[in-house]
């Protein structure tokens, strides 16, 4: 394998340019596409190079970005078992949410640029190893979202882009809270203020148990709107219902993932005493965020939004999964926004195409669907299968092993809370799938909705969703192509919790 | 050399689907060839494979072939991903592919007029029947799960094959969709008590892999009760799978699927995956008689209930779906009495009782194997009735025999060894079934009231199903001319009778496999599972003499014969008037069989109250409660009138500039303390 040098700057590096290049040269037409799109391969055959090498921790760089009156803030990137998940999923989606918006004619220039742009902070959020640059890129993410909605979106998209903003900007600024009361912390251990990564962690272990458990729930309370997890959950439906397709995408498949991802990389590793203490919470916010959004899925009129609402659902079992602070729960929560991403990325372009083609995801007024759009029927049974857990896809495994590990947890009259939960999250999420392809592909051909000018998928759209699909076969056939990455890491974080 | 090779038997039909997948349409008959190709190459192989195992060296010494690989990790425990061949697993495959064979065969004649959507039907039956061989052939518990769920995937899809037809003469599912979605949820059901029941194998065996949890140092070493739990989570799947009471009522509304669908996966295969699951389980859940018990209770609970429901349906398909559920019943009840007497012998050491619920054991099997013949048969039959006389309701056939001889003649074949007339394939497993039913009053082993009781449920069942069996044969094919009759096409395409003269040619002969080596062969694979006990059990001619010395053999004889009888008199002879019964169909009995013991409805309004009512109730928490707090906080933070729900553009700054300034003083704050105090 050739050695590339500064590839995880140049992770971040090749979708800002693209940014810059797709905004002046994509004025006309598929430009914009075609020139995001040679970015976004290029940035994803350099993502698949991480695959092949064999020590990670040889890649970190660092370069000073600020040294100066005992402050240090550095451009550190680093990557691990953990984050390289979500480095390629994300490097995966690009091209292939790009593929699929090909036909985006209205400013199509912005409308890349915007995507690359968001790809410039995921790429950032999960590569930093400085919490100021981390929380830097956090925001990178949130400006071009906000104006992918409020540009691109639905009728009520205002309203949704700035509920969207102030509910995670308000997050982010209380995580910030968090990270600077951390980073003064371990200044007051190491002596100079650092911002790093290393630096903090180094610390960590002197910090007292008290001050992590209040920081951990700054912390905390941050990542889980991001998440989102239940109450503070009613910015994504939203969100979902008038982002555009693409956008809806990368905030589903990849945005929501920062949140899950915050909790692990800070929260457990830098506060293993707060993670013990706040176990049962976020064990009891988990299982009330799968439950609670498997059933405001079958309330839903608006197929977009029911599928919003199941991300709310699944992004609970990730969350129950890292409670578990186990190898076998990490691992599989980490599979699990692995397997959520691929999945919920074909979920929101079958209902975006569904909205685009029929002129409503309203699923009264569907029905009969998949005579009159057979592709489109094939691959919403598909992203809905795969969702529901069906086994020999991806999300079987994730939600096997999490629950597995959970059932592990629990001992003596705990067991009931499974039987409880477990169950129910399991019927209502075929529920809310079959009944919805019930009234939207099968049965009798609607009237209610003019059929006459329906189109099933474009060659374009529909490779891009067989991409994915290929993807969620692949890692439910070979699940240890993916959890012998995060394995490892799983054992050092327990080992870390295991430590105090 | 085949034997290394088994795992060509799921993969074969997985590349036939995806080649119809793709293909499908530029092929002739959809694909449908292909479909028969890889049925046909996973038989021989199964067949090779079979013959390569029981002549081998680890047949003669009563240990199964395994190949595994590493398939998942979790956390300490690894989960493999392989091949377990013993005789069970055999038959299994050797019956699956080989009906299936039949049927896609008789697809092309059934299937011909559905043009484009053939593609879709012969892509789904491949898919299904690579879960079919999958799930014989799997080496752990996780791997069966996975081929389990692809089988339900296949049912659910094929159910609602005709997703806009409505059901004929019922009210339970609206359409075939609702129909396919029932039985995707019921089976779910029982689905989520299997897994939860492989957590705690895993959690207690650290694997589970057969090999591992059949054991008899592992077993002796686990937490007993855990091990109850677990079995009943498993026999709660199995319930689900091959729809005994209570999770039953998905099956009869499943018939809303072509018929061939109804014979491969609602007759013949998937839904004995449950009976499969018991029996491949069975050195587990030996370890508890009283597990035992309720699998035998369920079976023979089921097997009255459902043959009761059979009686007035006027739906060919119907009927014959409620006999399904019967004879699942009685596969139950002969593996749960088996296995109590076993549980007991091996709990007082006595080998004679473990014989005994050996042999219970291989009826169960065996009654599974017949089963399939010949309901496989008499569904493709019916589907043979249906496809020349365009109804499936049997008030309209009649007089169908002078035009459908082969029909006419194959289909009573088959009910009469569904029925149990001497020495056709039904008879000796059902003989087999009430025998080992009743041994554990006869010896006196406990829960006497319990068994005799199942075992008089069991032979009125036999009556039962010598009436309503014979009443639907009459009602199709004898009387006068129905109205259907009149426009019939006539008899079936070759395609279509040829299966059926093979399959027939089973349903006579099948049975008399168990004097020709079958049980030994069954029995070998309780000793490869059990391998440290001592099964020695009548085998052969033995089981024979057995039969023909019990005179409950004669007496069970006499019922099936009065049963056809009086089906004779009522619907060919006519000089019953079956009305006279049931007040013409207005008793109160009658009515709460047509309804079906009130089931859907009850089905209906617990899964309306707790789904659709809760989550109405959630939706309204998410839109007023929650959002309304959000609301309210922002208008107390911003003021009246700026709320955020009546944001609707250019306030964005302002309230950037009230967040960034608290936190840039709250910052300040935090720097200030820690300068100061040198952290908290």
């Amino acid at each position: 394998m050739i050695e590339i040098p500064y590839l995880l700057s140049l992770l971040i590096l090749v979708p800002l340019i693209g940014t810059v290049a797709t905004l002046f040269l994509g004025g006309k037409g598929k430009n914009a596409a075609i020139v995001a799109g040679v970015f976004s391969v290029i940035e994803l055959i350099l993502a698949l190079t991480l695959v092949f090498v064999e020590d990670l921790s040889t890649l970190s760089e660092s370069y000073v970005w600020i040294d100066a009156m005992g402050l240090k803030i550095n451009f550190a990137l680093g990557v691990d078992g953990l984050s390289i998940l979500m480095v390629v999923l994300t490097a995966i989606l690009m091209p292939v949410v790009i593929l699929y918006s090909l036909s985006e004619g209205d400013r199509p220039n912005y409308f890349h640029a915007l995507m690359l742009a968001i790809q410039v902070g995921l790429m950032g959020v999960y590569l930093a190893q400085d919490y100021f640059l981390f929380y830097v890129m956090w925001e990178v993410t949130l400006i071009p979202m906000y104006f992918l909605i409020s540009w691109y979106g639905g009728p009520r998209r205002h309203y949704a882009a700035i509920k969207f903003f102030i509910y995670t900007h308000v997050a982010s600024l209380v995580m910030l809270i968090g990270i600077f009361a951390t980073v003064f912390q371990a200044a007051t251990v190491n002596g100079y203020i650092d911002f790093s990564f290393a630096a903090v962690l180094a610390a960590s272990p002197a910090f007292s148990e008290m001050f992590q458990t209040v920081v951990f729930g700054l912390l905390f309370f941050g990542f889980i709107v991001k998440m989102p997890m239940v109450p503070f959950h009613t910015w994504l439906p939203d969100a979902h219902v008038e982002a555009p397709t693409g956008g809806s995408v990368m905030l589903a498949a990849v945005m929501l993932k920062m949140g899950s991802y915050g909790i692990i990389r800070i929260c457990l590793e830098v506060f293993p005493e707060a993670a013990i203490n706040w176990q049962w919470v976020m064990i009891a916010i988990g299982l009330a965020s799968m439950v609670y959004g498997a059933y405001a899925c079958i309330a839903q009129k608006d197929l977009k939004k029911m599928v919003a609402y199941s991300s709310i659902s699944h992004m609970g079992l990730v969350l129950l999964g890292i409670a578990m602070l186990s190898p076998a729960g990490i691992t599989f929560a980490v599979l699990q926004m692995f397997a959520h991403g691929l999945i919920s990325a074909v979920l929101f372009m079958v209902c975006g195409f569904v909205g685009h083609s029929l002129g409503t995801r309203d699923i009264p007024l569907l029905g009969g669907l998949a005579g009159k759009l057979p592709y489109m029927s094939a691959f919403m049974m598909f992203s809905f299968m795969a969702s529901l857990g069906l086994p020999g896809l991806v999300g079987f495994v994730a939600e096997f092993g999490v629950l597995f590990s959970f059932w592990e947890f629990l001992s003596g009259s705990e067991y009931a809370i499974l039987i409880a939960f477990g169950p129910v999250y399991m019927m209502l999420t075929a529920g809310y799938y079959l009944w919805a392809m019930q009234r939207t592909l099968f049965g009798k051909e609607t009237e209610k909705v003019d059929l006459s000018h329906a189109h099933d998928l474009r060659r374009s759209e529909a490779v891009s969703m067989g991409i994915l699909c290929a993807l969620i076969a692949l890692f439910g056939i070979m699940p240890l192509l993916a959890t012998d990455f995060i394995a490892p890491y799983a054992d050092y974080i327990v080992a870390i919790i295991g430590g105090v | 050399m085949m034997l290394e090779y088994v795992w060509l038997t799921p993969l074969i039909p997985l590349l036939c689907f995806v080649i119809i997948g793709f293909f499908g349409n530029k092929m002739k008959e959809g694909g449908g060839y292909v479909a028969i190709f890889g049925a046909l190459v996973a038989f021989v192989i199964s067949l090779v494979a079979s013959y390569e195992y029981v002549t081998g060296d680890l047949f003669a010494i009563s240990l199964p072939f395994v190949q595994e690989m590493n398939w998942l990790t979790i956390g300490a425990h690894e989960i493999n991903f392989g091949v377990y061949i013993d005789s069970l697993s055999c038959v299994m495959m050797l019956f699956a592919s080989f009906i299936s064979l039949m049927i896609f065969v008789y697809s092309v004649g059934y299937m011909g007029h559905e043009e484009k959507k053939r593609r879709r039907y012969y892509a789904e039956v491949s898919l299904f029947l690579t879960g079919m061989m999958g799930l014989v052939i799997s080496s752990n518990y996780l791997e069966m799960f996975v081929f389990w769920e692809i089988m339900g995937l296949c049912s659910y899809l094929l159910i609602g094959f005709w997703s806009f037809r409505h059901n004929e003469g019922d009210t339970a599912s609206e359409n075939a969709a609702s129909a396919a979605k029932k039985a995707f949820l019921v089976t779910r059901l029982g689905d989520v008590c299997f897994m939860a029941g492989l957590f705690i194998l895993l959690n207690e065996f650290h694997s589970l892999d057969y090999a591992v949890v059949f054991a008899q140092a592992n077993i002796a070493a686990v937490d007993p009760t855990a091990l109850t739990i677990a079995t009943l989570l498993i026999f709660a799947g199995a319930v689900g799978k091959s729809a005994q009471f209570p999770l039953h009522d998905w099956l009869p509304d499943a018939m809303a699927g072509p018929t061939t669908v109804s014979a491969l996966i609602h007759a013949a295969t998937m839904v004995k995956g449950g009976v499969y699951l018991v029996a491949r389980s069975f050195p587990i859940f030996v370890q508890n008689p009283d597990v035992m018990i309720l699998v035998a209770f369920v079976g023979g609970f089921t097997a009255i209930f459902a043959a009761s429901m059979a009686l007035n349906n006027m739906n060919i398909k119907r009927v014959l779906a409620y006999s399904t559920l019967s004879q699942l019943g009685y596969m139950f009840l002969a593996l749960g009495a088996g296995g109590y007497l076993m549980a007991i012998g091996m709990q007082t050491g006595n080998n004679e009782l473990i014989g005994l619920g050996a042999l219970g054991y291989v009826a169960g099997v065996f009654h599974m194997i017949n089963h399939a013949f010949f309901k496989a048969l008499l569904f493709l039959g019916s589907g043979s009735v249906i496809h020349s006389a365009g109804t499936e309701d049997m008030r309209k056939m009649g007089g169908l025999g002078k035009k459908m001889k082969i029909t006419s003649i194959t289909m009573l074949i088959g009910s009469l060894s569904i029925a149990g007339f001497p020495l056709l394939s039904g008879f000796w497993s059902k003989d087999l079934v009430l025998e080992t039913a009743l041994a554990p009053a006869q010896h006196g082993l406990g829960a006497e009231w319990t068994f005799t009781a199942l075992f008089l449920m069991g032979i009125i069942t036999a009556f039962m199903t010598a009436f309503y069996m014979f009443r639907m044969w009459f009602m199709t094919f004898r009387g006068d001319e129905g109205e259907a009759t009149r426009h019939a096409h006539g008899e079936s395409p070759r395609s279509m009778t040829v299966p059926l003269i093979i399959l027939a040619v089973f349903a006579l002969g099948s049975g008399l496999g168990i004097l020709f080596g079958l049980s030994n062969a069954i029995t070998e694979s309780l000793s490869c599972t059990l391998g440290y006990l001592h099964i020695h059990t009548h085998e052969g001619m033995t089981i024979a003499e057995d039969i023909f010395t019990n005179v409950w053999t004669y007496v069970s004889i006499v019922l099936t014969l009065l049963g056809m009888y009086i089906g004779w008199l009522m619907y060919c002879k006519k000089s019953v008037d079956p009305g006279r019964f049931n007040k013409n169909g207005e008793s109160r009995l009658y009515k709460l069989l047509t309804k079906r013991y009130y089931f859907p409805q009850i089905y209906n309004a617990i899964s309306w109250k707790l789904g659709y009512g809760v989550a109405k109730g959630v939706d309204y928490m998410d839109k007023e409660v929650i959002d309304g707090a959000v609301n309210g906080l922002s208008n107390a933070v911003v003021g009246a009138g700026d709320s955020l729900s009546a944001v609707q553009t250019g306030n964005l700054n302002n309230y950037a500039a009230w967040v960034y300034t608290g936190v840039i003083v709250l910052v300040a704050v935090i720097m200030a303390v820690f300068i100061a105090n040198g952290g908290i």
